[in-house]
């Protein structure tokens, strides 16, 4: 019988349980959607990168290494595997894009995976394309490709199609934030196809795999070659690094966002329960007073937190999943980020604890509401709620309270009186605002970066890379020929990490640099500038020292400035500067003016890239970003309708009566209905104020996350604080204006019956 | 001079498939500056009535005219300005706003009302002038009616409807109600309807209407009604 009693008290109060469930659902599904995908992705990534003997670390040498180094670098104890390993980036003649052609000499470290075509047979002369890019550019199996290197054409029939985890995000460079298959991919060769092209090869790098710490790979190593090498982990590569910062940006989501979420469902389940209960007290007494024991009386309510609960869950895991595949999936926001072939979802362990404590908690707040009222006798309990009697409240005693009008009056004195209610509300606009000037400050953010990459710092029109073999004369003269600003990139160790040192010519102002408030300044010939990222280790005028990497020589230079890089992690100087501390260096890339294609007409063996290409990269970038903020403002606002709309019908409900009366004493229904909007708005306007800096405080702490990868400026636009206050006050109109064309329906003559 | 006429007013509630016909084709014609009593047992049909009069409740059929005006055919809006103009009610369980003070509870009628007399005036004509400031929850119930007979009377209506104004007051706060409620028609001409189903309070009345079923089952004029010190509650 107590069964049918919860079903109609369901139904009576069904806006208030639908609101309880939504919020119970979003709170789980936003819960279990970003953890979901983050744990998603590292199981398929992680299985994946095994899969194709991903290499633990990258071992570089500029003399390049023997097959007698390789030998001894393999025989050292937990070394597993090891292969000489070359990665170049080569053009697509005919498609006018390029490829990273990647080699691995002995086939253990860092394959493949033929998605279709043949397997990989170092006998076989052809190329494995990367799938994607074979997709995007129209090519199949058995078409043949003509690759261009050091000036040379190759012609190679595709032999498969392929993914590899060493490439799992696909970029050109560091500069390229997302893949673009349309203008760069990847490709498989085998050692005999490279010699029969060029003659004979020398290997660069060595990949292997080993559970060695980086120091004790060090020591093994200097014992093992007479050779200075350079030694990165697989943090430090992109397809690693790339698919762990994601993760981590899945677990910040993942916690911040349901912990928001769920803390307003439970909030709002803790008020609207005890509403529920203070209306049905006489029904409770009634209860007690046919003999019901407490006990029962309590697990009936529990039913109410346990009912909701366990409809809110299903609809939460049905929402988490959808949440899930929005982002990672092939189709989803990670599917243009990430290539892997594995795609499946994975639920965290510890979600089912989380999920069965949400139902534990929402089961005990339907207890704990009933529990109060019965306390005492059953007489106590069958006399009808009475609300707490007023009583002039310090913000009464101001100067100007008596000129304030009878509905300011009114709304100050009811918000006073329901405080639970009032900031309920607060912390639903609160929460609203939060997420929606996080997610579209975020996007500001972005766009500002982008805008600055492509406005300020990026004044060039094309990047031409030059090959190793070019000396410093040489690429000077080509610059000039081009009227171009030429870099020189190398790695050096300081401050016990390892960062790139960048060399500029920068006298045409093809490249630029933008000082801490992003104002553009000259590389003066004084000293070096640090990036903001190392500004905590040292001070303007100090003497730093750094060597370059695996070297014994210490160059000393003072710093003359800091700068913002928005991508790498670097030191730069200008080429004065470097000739005058003594640095040496090979210049490695011109910025120019001069288009893509007239480029080969100056200099052949060079590698051109289109500076639209990488900015393209960079749209697709934001494309993704835009999915996820779309997410986060749809939910705000779910949140904000559901909050509002919630606490607004009880509002209107307790307040019942009094607006029945000032029906009778002859206000209109619009009058009534501007009093009741007029609160919801007061409420919006303030949970907004709170929730503005949160928002922005939300960003700050998102951008410090991010601070390991980019530099990036806290920007909000003044029209983002608009929209953002149109948006949150439109929802707040809306729903008030919905519970006010409820006055309509205020039956006086029910509603003055009866006792106060 | 005929300020209320009810002509074949018919009033049917429904409730699923059943249909309680709470008045039935009443006729009834009420003057002004009287005092006048509905009596009644509980059902008859007298608050309907009451509440047809005071624009709270439209008739299923017939026509009200008050001050020659249908208010019948009043739509939503003119029915509200009909209640902040021309009517004021004072309820059994008074109905006062509990975040408002005594003088707010008074004073909001001049938001509806441009005619609205002084709340300071109306509260202490009810005696209540040293309780201003305070909220309602810290009255009696006493005070809390005279608190809203000084709202009704604070927009300065033609007619004051009163249900049942003393049913939740002993006999000697009752009086007192009474006493103010007759002086209103005395002195400043007012037209009073009490609804109740005290017998005793009907001796008070210029005019007594009694309700039965749904009908007008008697209308007497009393030429010397009594005061309201000489009710035997």
């Amino acid at each position: 019988m107590l069964m049918k009693k919860m079903l109609r008290t369901v139904w009576n109060y069904k806006s208030q349980f639908i609101s309880m469930i939504i919020m119970a659902a979003i709170g789980i599904g936003v819960f279990l959607g970003f953890n979901i995908h983050w744990h998603s992705l590292r199981t398929n990534a992680f299985d994946f990168f095994d899969d194709t003997h991903y290499a633990d670390y990258r071992l570089y040498s500029n003399d390049g290494f023997t097959k007698k180094d390789i030998d001894a670098i393999s025989r050292i104890i937990q070394v597993e595997a090891a292969t000489g390993y070359l990665s170049i980036n080569i053009d697509v003649k005919d498609f006018n894009n390029s490829l990273t052609l990647n080699i691995s000499d002995n086939y253990t470290v860092s394959t493949m995976f033929v998605t279709s075509g043949t397997e990989y047979d170092e006998s076989i002369e052809g190329v494995w394309l990367s799938d994607k890019y074979a997709a995007a550019n129209g090519i199949e199996i058995g078409d043949n490709i003509s690759l261009l290197y050091m000036g040379k054409a190759i012609n190679l029939c595709v032999v498969g199609l392929c993914k590899s985890g060493e490439n799992m995000i696909c970029v050109a460079d560091e500069n390229q934030l997302m893949p673009d298959f349309e203008s760069h991919g990847f490709a498989y060769i085998s050692p005999k196809t490279f010699e029969n092209m060029v003659g004979s090869i020398l290997y660069p790098q060595v990949n292997i795999v080993s559970s060695l710490e980086k120091s004790e790979l060090i020591k093994a190593l200097e014992n093992a070659i007479q050779k200075t090498v350079l030694v990165t982990s697989k943090d430090e590569h992109v397809s690693y690094a790339g698919v762990k910062s994601e993760i981590e940006e899945g677990k910040t989501m993942g916690s911040i966002l349901p912990a928001l979420f769920l803390s307003i469902a439970i909030l709002t389940m803790v008020t609207t329960m005890h509403r529920i209960t203070v209306k049905e007290k006489v029904q409770i007494g009634t209860l007690k007073a046919l003999g019901f024991r407490n006990s029962k009386i309590m697990m009936h309510y529990a039913s109410y937190g346990f009912l909701i609960g366990v409809i809110g869950i299903i609809l939460g895991i049905v929402i988490g999943f959808l949440v899930a595949y929005s982002i990672s999936s092939p189709d989803g926001a990670m599917g243009t980020y990430v290539d892997m072939p594995e795609w499946t979802l994975h639920l965290p362990v510890f979600c089912v604890p989380v999920i069965v404590a949400t139902l534990a908690l929402l089961t005990l707040i339907g207890l704990l509401s009933v529990k109060r009222i019965l306390k005492g006798s059953a007489s106590d309990a069958l006399r009808p709620y009475t609300p707490k009697a007023m009583k002039k409240s310090l913000i009464e005693t101001l100067p100007w309270w008596e000129s304030m009008s009878f509905g300011a009056k009114w709304n100050v004195r009811d918000v006073l009186r329901h405080k639970a209610r009032s900031a309920m509300t607060l912390v639903g606009v609160f929460g609203c605002m939060l997420l929606i000037i996080g997610g579209l400050g975020m996007r500001d953010t972005m766009t500002l970066f982008i805008e600055m990459l492509d406005r300020d710092i990026n004044n060039y029109e094309t990047k031409v890379i030059l090959p190793e073999s070019i000396s410093n004369n040489e690429a000077v003269q080509i610059a000039e020929q081009l009227d171009g600003d030429w870099q020189a990139v190398s790695g050096i160790s300081y401050d016990d990490r390892t960062i790139s040192l960048e060399i500029y010519n920068a006298d045409n102002g093809k490249i630029r640099f933008l000082d801490e408030n992003n104002e553009l300044m000259e590389l003066s010939d004084e000293g070096v500038y640090l990036c903001l990222r190392l500004k905590d280790t040292a001070k303007i005028g100090d003497t730093i020292e750094f060597s370059p990497y695996g070297e014994d020589i210490i160059y000393r230079a003072k710093v003359a400035g800091y700068f913002r890089s928005l991508v790498s992690e670097c030191i730069i100087m200008s080429d004065t500067c470097a000739k005058l501390t003594g640095v040496e260096y090979n210049i490695d890339t011109i910025y120019t003016d001069i288009s893509k294609s007239q480029i080969s007409s100056y200099y052949k063996n060079a590698t051109a890239q289109d500076k639209n290409s990488i900015i393209e990269t960079y749209d697709l970038f934001m494309e993704i970003m835009d999915i996820m903020i779309i997410i986060l403002v749809i939910a705000a606002i779910v949140l904000g309708i559901v909050v509002l709309y919630n606490l607004g019908a009880m509002s209107y409900v307790e307040r019942y009566r009094e607006l029945a009366t000032l029906k009778v004493l002859g206000f209109r229904d619009n009058a009534i209905g501007n009093l009741l909007i007029t609160q919801n708005i007061w409420l919006t306007f303030i949970g907004s104020l709170i929730g503005l800096p949160g928002g922005v405080g939300i960003l700050y702490v998102l951008l410090k996350a991010l601070a390991d990868e980019y530099e990036l400026s806290l920007y909000i636009g003044l029209h983002t604080y608009i929209f953002c206050a149109a948006l949150i006050f439109g929802v707040s109109l809306f729903v008030g204006i919905i519970i006010a064309r409820k006055n309509k329906g205020i039956d006086m003559v029910e509603a003055l019956k009866g006792t106060e | 001079m005929a300020l209320v006429e009810f002509k074949d007013v018919t009033r049917i509630y429904k409730a699923g498939d059943n249909e309680l016909r709470a008045l039935d084709n009443v006729n009834l014609t009420l003057e002004e500056g009287k005092f006048i009593v509905i009596l009644g047992p509980s059902g008859a049909g007298k608050s309907t009535l009451l509440n047809l009069l005071g624009g709270l409740d439209s008739p299923t059929s017939g026509k009200i005219a008050v001050d020659g005006n249908d208010i019948s055919a009043f739509s939503d809006d003119a029915l509200a300005d009909y209640r902040a103009l021309t009517v004021g009610f004072v309820f059994q369980f008074y109905n006062l706003i509990p975040t408002l003070t005594v003088f707010e509870n008074v004073s909001l009628v001049k938001q509806i009302s441009d005619n609205a007399l002084d709340a300071k005036e109306m509260l202490t004509e009810v005696g209540l002038a040293e309780h201003l400031h305070k909220f309602p929850s810290e009255l009696s119930g006493g005070e809390q009616q005279r608190v809203s007979i000084a709202r009704a009377l604070a927009k300065n209506p033609k007619i004051l409807l009163c249900d049942e104004p003393t049913g939740a007051l002993d006999s000697e706060t009752g009086v007192l109600i009474l006493k103010l409620l007759l002086s209103m028609t005395k002195n400043y001409g007012k037209t009073i309807v009490i609804v109740t189903h005290n017998q005793n309070i009907a001796k008070m009345a210029d005019v007594v209407v009694r309700v039965k079923n749904g009908k007008i089952s008697s209308y007497e004029e009393q030429e010397n009604p009594c005061g309201a010190d000489e009710i035997e509650w």
